[in-house]
């Protein structure tokens, strides 16, 4: 059976949804040798999603930190503000192939959500965005952006309202709609083939990155940091190292407010091995296997699994995890943006904690990339609030005031 | 042969559609859940499954997955279906499944959860997310046959001749077919390929076939005649439990079950 990452992995899902992940699965893997395919994908990402991103040095970070030097590898400059264009794109793509007229995803931050509305409205298909109620309630500019994009937005009132119980409510519209519909999976999680997938679509941010340095400064990365929800970035930034037994992976995980259940998204070590979503991987659950509650200020990390390649390369002690709390990601969001004029999402700003963290203590030889898989734009009602700007609060008031 | 192999036998016998009806263990409390299963065993249901509420249930419509929340806001744990499992089976002679998703059995054990089953006087296990695919990762019907559990294999209208095949080597009890490409609710009308469907998996299948998702009337059971072997109930007794109180519940269900079998 394909799709297995050591004991992770596989497709764990009712027979309903078994014809059509075996279509996906033929359909991607006739494309990824298809030349045609393949100039469609990269004219894509160069013209309309503007890659290659930039490989920025941090100087004056590097400066301040005065350790290791700090590159940043730009996604958020990709089109709509984050890594998540580019599966979205791939995977539209696919969906041509195979006669599917309707998109349908999950979002938990609303990236992806509005990715995948925007790849709808480039390639004519019709969209459902499935996205729980507690995350409408905190992304709200993200829903209005997604409707405009022509896409419907459907509140998830189910679980714990947010990420998970979206990707639960996709997934039963695929089973009773599967003729025409693809679904979106947003990250490298769910039934294979999606967690291969989206990884072969993300790589290219490491090719780039190892490219990039290799223009800038002759050498690997020591270290590459990246964020992990799901894990798409982090794989995307991760793939083309792991073979480089010099280059240290680290995926930095969401650690909210604290370390009691219900307070964060740290997988590794709090999590456990299950089967949920159609994959095997480590989970955040109880000891009956229910799934539990999370939090991180940033809807991307808040979600109790994680892709199972990302479980596969913990044990084998390939990527390292750690963890940033809310308050240390808030710090990070201030510090890059007055001394790099980068303001990065939340999500991508505990990757930032981290390096902030590690930097000082490696030696000027050392090179870090941190891979800054969105940008801040989304975060402005979070960030406002968490920063306590009266003017802003002022600014909405008046606004709310004047009615519509 | 086995408690549900018999009663599979004495329907064929008596040439008529069977029942099988489904109940969230703890919803909408541990003592009614016995007390609804009897309700059924007295009035002329065959077989029962006994879902055990997950947190993620994958394949399950509203009905069901709003029943599996609120038992486990009631605290219902793993260990107090085997609990419900043992109580019943010392009290009704019907044959009683678990049905679970893969999580469940998975995180108590594969091999104990089979063994407690079988101990608890289980006859079969239904895990929708268990595909046949995986069972060299999770030998799980290697234990289902070292426990004497029929493992009861789902099936859909989507399925193709491939994994209908595939399905049929280890199908064991009745195959379980979803009468339509979706997940479970009551509904008003039956597909209208429905006979072809249940044909073309007859063809596969030399074990008896069940038919669920959408069934909820007298009508939906007798169209079912004579292609089905076993009509399966889930969502519309979880509706009428939740329009009923505590007090009327039984004797709504009873009445249901009734004007079913007229």
């Amino acid at each position: 059976m394909k799709g297995h990452f050591g004991k992770y992995g596989g497709r764990y899902v009712p027979e309903m949804l078994i014809p059509a992940l075996e279509e996906l699965d033929q359909a991607y893997a006739v494309a990824k040798k298809d030349k045609q395919f393949r100039k469609e994908f990269t004219d894509l990402l160069r013209n309309f999603s503007g890659r290659p991103t930039p490989l920025v040095f941090a100087k004056n970070l590097t400066q301040k930190l005065g350790g290791a030097k700090i590159y940043l590898k730009n996604e958020g400059l990709n089109h709509t503000g984050a890594h998540k264009i580019t599966h979205c794109i791939g995977q539209a793509l696919i969906a041509k192939r195979i006669g599917k007229t309707r998109l349908i995803a999950e979002t938990g931050a609303g990236q992806h959500g509005v990715a995948t509305a925007t790849v709808a409205a480039k390639f004519g298909f019709s969209c459902t965005v499935y996205m729980g109620e507690v995350d409408i309630a905190r992304q709200r500019p993200n829903v209005f952006l997604m409707e405009q994009l022509g896409a419907k937005v459907v509140p998830v009132p189910f679980g714990s309202k947010t990420l998970k119980d979206a990707v639960n409510a996709a997934i039963k519209d695929w089973i009773e709609n599967v003729k025409d519909t693809h679904y979106v999976l947003g990250s490298v999680v769910g039934p294979h083939p999606f967690p291969t997938m989206n990884r072969d679509f993300q790589s290219i941010i490491g090719k780039e990155i190892r490219k990039q340095l290799k223009e800038a400064e002759g050498i690997l990365p020591d270290y590459v940091i990246a964020c992990v929800g799901g894990g798409s970035n982090a794989m995307g930034a991760f793939t083309d190292f792991i073979k480089e037994s010099s280059v240290h992976l680290i995926g930095v995980e969401a650690g909210g407010r604290g370390k009691k259940i219900g307070q964060h998204a740290v997988r590794f070590p709090s999590g456990s091995v299950g089967v949920v979503e159609g994959y095997k991987s480590y989970f955040l659950q109880d000891s009956d296997g229910q799934l539990q509650k999370t939090h991180s200020i940033s809807a991307g990390l808040d979600y109790p699994g994680i892709g199972p390649e990302l479980s596969f390369l913990h044990d084998n002690n390939r990527v390292k995890f750690v963890s940033i709390t809310d308050q240390e990601a808030l710090e990070a969001v201030k510090t890059l943006s007055e001394l790099e004029g980068i303001i990065p999402a939340l999500e991508s700003a505990h990757a930032v904690a981290h390096a902030i963290k590690i930097a000082p203590k490696l030696s000027k030889s050392k090179t870090i990339v941190v891979n800054l898989s969105g940008r801040g734009d989304k975060d402005i009602f979070i960030l406002t609030k968490a920063f306590k700007d009266k003017k802003f609060y002022e600014f909405m008031k008046n606004l709310v005031e004047e009615g519509i | 042969m086995t408690k549900l192999e018999e009663k599979l036998q004495q329907i064929k016998k008596e040439e008529r559609v069977g029942l099988m009806t489904h109940v969230v263990i703890g919803y909408p409390t541990l003592e009614e859940t016995i007390s609804i299963a009897k309700t059924m065993a007295e009035n002329g249901v065959d077989i029962i499954e006994l879902q055990i509420p997950f947190s993620d249930p994958l394949a399950d419509g509203p009905t069901i997955m709003h029943a599996c929340e609120k038992s486990l806001e009631n605290g219902t744990k793993v260990k107090d279906a085997f609990i419900i499992m043992r109580q019943l089976t010392s009290q009704i002679p019907t044959p009683l499944l678990f049905m679970a998703y893969y999580n469940t059995v998975f995180k108590y054990g594969v091999e104990k959860f089979c063994k407690n089953a079988q101990a608890a006087g289980a006859s079969g296990l239904i895990v929708p997310d268990m595909p046949i695919d995986e069972e060299s990762e999770e030998h799980f019907l290697f234990f289902c046959r070292k426990y004497d559990l029929h493992n009861i294999q789902v099936i859909s209208p989507a399925s193709t001749e491939d994994r209908l095949k595939k399905n049929a080597e280890v199908a064991s009890g009745f195959v379980y077919c979803t009468a339509r490409q979706g997940i479970t609710g009551a509904k008003d009308q039956l597909d209208q390929n429905i006979t072809t469907y249940i044909e073309k998996v007859k063809s596969f299948f030399s074990v008896p076939v069940a038919i669920g998702f959408g069934i909820s009337k007298r009508q939906h059971i007798q169209a079912l005649k004579p292609h089905a072997d076993i009509a399966v109930i889930g969502s519309a007794i979880i509706n009428i439990i939740n329009k009923s109180n505590e007090s009327d519940t039984k004797q709504k269900i009873k009445q249901f079950l009734l004007e079913l079998k007229s």
